[in-house]
């Protein structure tokens, strides 16, 4: 415990490689550049606009597994219920593009003050149980108000074609690539969103809670409150992505309530790495990736990612850019 | 409404919450000694039923396939505590869970594999079907024998927990990990066996509700979140718990599909909220989980 | 002058067993308390009561003439109660600054979502003047995993420190450490005694005797002496159950 340690201070200075700090202020930028030329070195368009929707909806979950340490197994809820309200708002109650967007980001963000503010009076894995059965709940509802939701077919019958902005001008949503770039104008406005909470108080506030909830609470941190508000704004960015893949594929599919979407974000975030900031996107390419070329040959493309991801569990519990991460931080330090 | 009906209505739900009891005790056993949850219980209990469904055809008898498949599940539950989830001791609690939870997936893919992706009718034996007059209503024999097999399986238990050493240090670990070391247990092999039990008792179950509903690969997602709901209520690490909210679970279900068939499946999830609500930990768990 | 906190009758029990039994203090400001007793004498409990992790079965604790009992923990650190912890509690994979940062943070804003962290300039001035009270600032940019146990105790009182808090609880601040840690360790609290008021839980009598104004002596969850260190040296009570008993602790 010397005061001054001049020697020792220097060899700090070198230890976060300077490569990685750029790459950490300039994250935002980075990420949108590479989503935007996207459809052109990805096999398929499709594969683009999916690596955008489920990299957006993992963005979300990783807010709150990554980055506040809780584990759930129900984030399906926030994404099918944008899906849904989104689609439902435009069939039946004849909304405009964005109302509709509105209101599924809305009904999502509510929908998880409730099964936040339920499964926060839980811990540990509790957590990640009563996630999923919450989640099974919404999804036994969707399926049972099938007059609302179209039940086990999903919901049909709300093609957008064009979105109209204020000043007349408009997109054409029938074109593939137009609708890609209407997308990806929200997900990037996303991205910063989150990439600002990440760098406030508050995203400081949620490090300290999965660091250590017992001393966060000592140093006078609500901990509950800041997890009900993490799991709120992860469950409307979710909600988000639910909303533009409605737009996207003009129907929701029972199957984005269900269990299965549930689990894709948490493979797709265990893929990339949990708790870092390019971590999503590139778990859900990886993970898109593998699908699209394990389906061409086989349709049990899932007991491939299934090794993969048990592969990941045991041998690279950080993910593909955690651990690079973790790479650059020990080369920086053996210089 | 008559009577008989809800009478029967409600034996049904006895039998429903019995196959519940069986997995969520598994689940519960599990958590209770190694602190972790196993997200593949639900794909063990459709392995169960195959492995049950298999047997079955091999040997011509429900009887072999009732015996044996448990315990060869059983089995496997070992191999995958030994190869797959030992190296992840001392990690944090979710590894484990991430872990299962992609093996659930591939065991999933598997069976489809092997059995193909079709639900498969599995009939009982012919002594066990047909319906029995109790002088207050007709009841499924089969239905009868579930719960006569669930209630034998929980006797046993029952005797093997309380009157054993192996029952003793399990009861004791469940309440404190450390005492454990205190007694000179050898650890890894005793969990190696609860990991196993808890895993043959969801295969018990895959098995006996084989005849009740169709097998197909995905019986075990909602058997999962099922078992999930019945812990929650029951109280986390509890076994009278799960006993009890199994049963609860399955006669709450089984009475809303008499009166509003719609909501069957979501009153289960209604019940769970409220527990959350009014007693986080559970009927029978402590508070502080 | 009123005391800062005053316990009265305040007692805890958990299921049928006792742990803490009707014990009644005051303490007063800028003064150093240490609390002793054996294993198992509840000393940890009494901690736990007054820093709001647990709450009183029985009794009450004013601070600043306010009632704390009910409160819920977070609200402690707020009124100016912080507290160490026995084993080192840190934020591990954080650096040392911002461990320390996001303590001062908690207490100033929470829930700000959008504005960047280097708004609030003042929590790392604050974070800067911790560190070097105990000496870290060479470490800041270390992350807490990463330091030696001397080093994660510091961190540990830095943490405490950096809410300016009025009362700071401090349990076993040397545990674990070898004799010159536990040396510079009390060159820190005596330079952090001249202007707070600390009770600390301590094992090691010399470095108590030396360091505190007065001590509180628990057994089997009853305070039976209460006094300055000559007196309570002095206590037959107290040499019979404690201090004759175990060469270690002398």
């Amino acid at each position: 415990m010397t005061t001054t340690d001049l020697a020792a201070g220097r060899l700090e200075a070198r230890e976060r490689p300077r490569a990685g700090a750029a790459l950490d202020r300039w994250r935002v930028p980075l990420t949108i550049a590479v989503l935007a030329v996207l459809p052109f070195v990805l096999p398929s368009q499709a594969l683009a606009v999916n690596v955008l929707i489920y990299g957006l909806f993992t963005v979300g979950f990783n807010l709150l597994f990554g980055y506040t340490g809780l584990l759930s197994f129900g984030h399906a809820a926030f994404f099918g219920t944008g899906a849904y309200l989104t689609g439902m708002a435009i069939a039946h109650l004849g909304f405009g593009w964005f109302g509709a967007m509105l209101t599924g980001v809305l009904g999502a963000s509510l929908l998880s003050v409730v099964i936040g503010a339920l499964s926060i009076r839980t811990r540990g894995i509790y957590f990640c149980m009563v996630t999923l059965a919450l989640a099974q709940l919404v999804y036994y509802v969707a399926l049972q108000a099938s007059g609302w939701t179209g039940g086990e077919n999903g919901l049909r019958g709300f093609t957008v074609a064009k979105a109209d902005f204020f000043g007349g001008f408009s997109v054409n949503l029938l074109n593939p690539l137009a609708k890609y770039y209407f997308i990806m104008a929200f997900a990037a406005l996303a991205l910063w969103f989150v990439s600002r909470v990440l760098n406030s108080p508050f995203g400081a506030a949620i490090e300290a809670v999965r660091e250590n909830e017992t001393r966060a609470r000592a140093c006078g941190f609500d901990v509950e409150r800041t997890k009900l508000l993490s799991f709120i704004l992860s469950g409307a960015l979710c909600g988000l992505a639910g909303t533009l893949s409605a737009l996207h594929l003009s129907i929701v599919p029972l199957d984005a309530l269900s269990v299965h979407t549930s689990s894709i974000v948490v493979m797709m975030t265990m893929l990339g790495g949990a708790g870092s900031f390019f971590g999503p996107f590139v778990g859900a390419l990886v993970f898109l990736l593998i699908e699209d070329v394990a389906s061409l040959w086989t349709s049990h493309w899932q007991l491939i990612v299934g090794v993969i991801f048990i592969l990941f569990v045991l041998f690279l519990p950080k993910g593909i850019w955690g651990s690079l991460i973790v790479l650059a931080r020990r080369a920086g330090r053996d210089k | 409404m008559d009577l008989e009906l809800i009478l029967m209505q409600l034996f049904s739900g006895l039998a429903l919450g019995a196959i519940l009891v069986m997995v969520a005790l598994g689940l519960t056993i599990v958590f209770g000694m190694l602190g972790i949850v196993n997200f593949a219980h639900g794909a063990l209990f459709m392995v169960g039923a195959y492995a049950g469904l298999w047997i079955a055809a091999q040997t011509g008898s429900f009887w072999w396939a009732l015996l044996v498949a448990p315990i060869a599940i059983a089995i496997l539950g070992m191999v995958i505590e030994r190869f797959l989830i030992r190296p992840l001791y001392g990690r944090t609690p979710d590894d484990p869970l991430l872990l299962t939870f992609g093996l659930g997936y591939v065991l999933v893919e598997s069976v489809r594999i092997t059995f193909g992706t079709d639900g498969i009718p599995f009939s009982a034996p012919e002594a066990l079907q047909g319906v029995v007059d109790l002088g207050v209503g007709y009841f499924p024999i089969y239905r009868l024998f579930v719960v006569g097999v669930v209630a034998l399986v929980l006797l046993l238990l029952w005797v093997a927990l309380e009157k054993t050493r192996f029952g003793l240090i399990v009861r004791a670990g469940a309440r404190d990990p450390l005492i454990m070391k205190v007694l000179g247990v050898d650890v890894s092999r005793l969990w190696l066996l609860v990991f196993g039990l808890g895993v043959g008792l969801t295969a018990l179950g895959g098995v006996l509700a084989a005849p009740m509903r169709n097998v197909s690969p995905e019986m075990g997602t909602l058997v999962l979140a099922e078992a999930f709901v019945v812990t929650v209520i029951g109280g986390m690490g509890s076994l009278l718990g799960a006993v009890v909210a199994g049963l609860l679970v399955g006669v709450a279900v089984s009475m809303t599909a008499l009166f509003a068939p719609e909501m069957a499946t979501i009153v289960m999830f209604g019940l769970m909220a409220f527990i959350l609500l009014v007693r986080p930990q559970g009927l029978f768990g402590r508070p502080g989980v | 002058m009123t005391a800062l906190m005053s316990v009265h009758n305040v007692g805890r029990s958990f299921g049928g067993f006792v742990a803490l039994a009707d014990i009644s203090a005051e303490f007063e400001r800028n003064k150093v308390t240490a609390v002793i007793g054996p294993n198992g004498a509840g000393k940890s409990t009494f901690f736990n009561v007054l820093s709001g992790v647990l709450q009183p079965s029985a009794g009450s604790i004013r601070f600043k003439g306010q009632e704390m009992a009910g409160l819920k923990q977070h609200r402690f650190a707020h009124l100016g109660i912080a507290r160490s912890y026995q084993i080192t509690n840190l934020f591990p994979e954080l650096s040392v600054e911002e461990n320390v940062r996001v303590a001062a943070q908690a207490l100033k804003t929470r829930y700000d979502v959008l504005s960047h962290r280097d708004r609030y300039p003042e929590l790392a001035h604050k974070a800067e003047a911790a560190l070097g009270e105990v000496g870290l600032l060479h470490r800041r940019t270390r992350r807490a995993r990463d330091l030696a146990h001397g080093e994660q105790r510091a961190l540990e009182i830095a943490i405490a420190l950096v809410a300016d808090p009025e009362l700071l609880l401090l349990d076993e601040p040397t545990a674990g450490m070898g004799p010159e840690e536990t040396k510079q360790m009390v060159a820190l609290l005596e330079r952090l005694a001249a202007d707070r008021t600390i009770l600390l839980v301590e094992h090691k009598m010399k470095m108590i005797l030396g360091l505190s104004d007065r001590i509180l002596v628990l057994h089997h969850g009853r305070l039976i002496a209460d006094g300055t260190p000559a007196a309570v040296q002095a206590d037959t009570q107290v040499r019979r159950v404690y201090l004759g008993q175990n060469d270690g602790y002398a």
